[in-house]
């Protein structure tokens, strides 16, 4: 009777105390939960709710179906013109930068004497906000006095007007872009590297390959996944762009239309124009673009590694 | 030539490489910066010359950006937004954290599945419902429109320390069971020491998005009086147009608070990046 009765109260405490955990686990998670809902949750529906409406400051919103939808596509010169802007920028930004980087980052990852001072100044810049960013390079930009055309008047290249003329602002702008982003991609691809088995490398200089042969051979296909994470990351940057555009072209996405992507264009609609169902739908076009490139990269990055896994064995 | 001369000598060849390759790498990471520097310590007339260093450095740059922006007004609200916005999000995301990863409640997998998703919702999608979350609320031109959406933590900063909570083994907390501690006085007084690293790289990566954010602040303060330093940067980037050295001398001020965090704080900073793919 009294192990019974002793076994009945070992039940009770222990349902008790994980009752008590539970009520915990709930109030520790509800503040942090009601934050998520008010300001994830909620704006996410109800931004999908907005482009389906006629939505702005002056009149009442009215359903108005995919209207949004289809004047963006077929009744708005200026979107295909921030589509085509934002590709060549997400392109122009994320192609050097995941080459570059690679290449930083395997100069970065011997070691060395010093090689601790290097890394610092090296990853200098993401410390740096967007926005002093900008306004720093537009003083390198300058066209009459600016660092980069007084190097190349050095090596006889007439001055280049970099952000006044519509031929030269994106190239200007991904420039600054790749500043920015390389130290970010590097941070990560030198993490990746730094997980590289050193035997690998010491059976294949047995072998006799030699550095550049082993940095192919061996650690860019090992870091193959941190190198797609690197890619996946750097579009949805990219393709976002806003504090930079606005800072160092101007909001206006100029000179003319040169700069002009889809974070100024949603920018302009949503708080300068204040149609807000119109920019809702444009922030859901983006997402959807966002999440098709995503699932494409993440897959086409899967099979890689799937075919590779197939051929070893 | 010795054997010995004849593997040192293209090893100090290749390490003189080396170094010029890092120099190199070095130089393209500072310039632009090390060329504010120097512009911000010339005059209207130097600062179309190519000299790195200023014959006369007019420290008066400096003296005039206090005169042109309420630089200490502006970073006090920088420094108080990004300290109340760390603060509550290193202890709402931890807390939240140990629960999901720790404590078991009715939902908790699902709801966790949840946060995971909105991990993946960029904040174009959100900006404008938050907007006008602000306006209805009449929060818009007051600090607490900078502090309130991030005080209470975030999914990202859940998954962060949940993640951590996870590596902590379980015999800690164990042991601070059977001496009848409650689920609070587990996470005060054990798991949060112990999540220091983690802690840290929330703090710092949450200080770094605050300080440098410029669309939230531009969307929500008109007066100069809240304005954060970033804010302040870009509208007098817009009234003093081309008057290179006291923009740059307004640009490393700025800068000089973020450098010196950086330098304390880097470790934290680089395995936050690192981790999570934040800050790029």
């Amino acid at each position: 009777m009294t192990t019974i009765d002793g076994l009945a109260a070992a039940v009770t405490r222990r349902r008790k105390f994980s009752k008590r955990r539970a009520r915990a686990g709930r109030m520790f998670v509800a503040p942090n939960l009601a934050a998520v809902a008010v300001f994830m949750v909620f704006p996410l529906g109800f931004s999908l709710y907005m482009s389906f409406q006629n939505w702005d400051l002056f009149r009442p919103a009215k359903f108005v179906g995919l209207a949004n939808y289809r004047s963006l596509f077929t009744g708005d010169p200026l979107f295909s013109i921030a589509l085509r802007n934002s590709v060549v920028y997400t392109v122009g930004t994320v192609v050097p930068t995941v080459l570059i980087s690679l290449a930083v980052a395997g100069v970065l990852n011997r070691k060395i004497k010093g090689i601790n001072f290097f890394r610092t100044i090296v990853f200098l810049p993401l410390a740096v906000s967007s926005v002093v960013m900008a306004v720093v390079w537009q003083f390198v930009f300058n066209t009459n006095n600016g660092l980069l055309n007084i190097m190349l008047g050095w090596i006889g290249i007439g001055p280049i007007p970099w952000l006044v003329d519509p031929k030269w602002a994106m190239a200007s702008l991904c420039m600054v872009s790749i500043w920015r982003s390389v130290p970010f991609a590097t941070v990560i691809l030198l993490a990746a590297m730094q997980g590289v088995p050193d035997t690998l490398y010491e059976a294949a200089r047995l072998d006799g390959a030699g550095e550049l042969r082993q940095f192919v051979s061996i650690t860019v296909p090992l870091i193959r996944a941190a190198v797609s994470f690197v890619v996946v990351i750097s579009i949805i940057h990219a393709f976002q762009a806003f504090d930079l555009v606005y800072v160092l072209t101007g909001r206006n996405g100029g000179p003319e239309t040169a700069t002009y992507v889809l974070g100024i264009m949603l920018f302009q609609h949503a708080f300068a124009f204040l149609e807000f169902g119109y920019a809702s739908a444009l922030a859901w076009v983006m997402f959807a673009i966002l999440l098709v490139l995503t699932v494409v990269q993440l897959r086409l990055a899967r099979r890689r590694t799937a075919q590779e896994e197939r051929s070893w064995a | 030539m010795g054997l010995a001369e004849r593997v040192i000598k293209p090893n100090i060849l290749r390490g003189f490489g080396l170094y010029t390759a890092l120099a190199g790498i070095a130089w393209c990471a500072l310039f632009p910066i090390l060329w504010a520097v120097s512009g911000s310590l010339k005059d209207e007339g130097e600062v179309t010359t190519p000299t790195l260093f200023p014959a006369h450095p007019q420290w008066s740059n400096y003296r005039e950006v206090f005169a042109l922006m309420p630089f200490w007004r502006m970073f006090f609200n920088s420094v108080l937004y990004a300290g109340c916005v760390s603060v509550g999000q290193v202890f709402f995301c931890s807390l939240a954290g140990y629960a999901f990863a720790r404590l078991r409640f009715r939902g908790r997998d699902t709801l966790f599945v949840l946060y995971l998703g909105t991990l993946m919702v960029p904040l174009t999608v959100t900006v404008i419902p938050q907007f006008m979350l602000m306006r209805v609320a009449g929060l818009t031109d007051t600090p607490w429109a900078m502090i309130v959406p991030g005080l209470f933590g975030s999914a990202f900063g859940t998954y962060l320390m949940r993640q951590f909570f996870q590596t902590i083994p379980a015999e800690l907390e164990e042991a601070a069971i059977l001496d009848g501690c409650s689920p609070w006085q587990i996470y005060w007084r054990i798991l949060l020491p112990h999540a220091k690293p983690a802690v840290m790289v929330l703090a710092v990566l949450t200080w770094f998005n605050v300080w440098n954010d410029f669309l939230w602040p531009l969307l929500m303060i008109q007066r100069s009086s809240i304005a954060t330093l970033t804010l302040g940067l870009v509208r007098m980037q817009g009234e003093y147009v081309a008057r290179w050295p006291v923009l740059m001398a307004a640009s490393m001020l700025i800068l000089l608070p973020l450098l010196l965090v950086y330098g304390i704080a880097q470790r934290a900073f680089i395995r936050g990046i690192a981790v999570t793919g934040l800050g790029g």
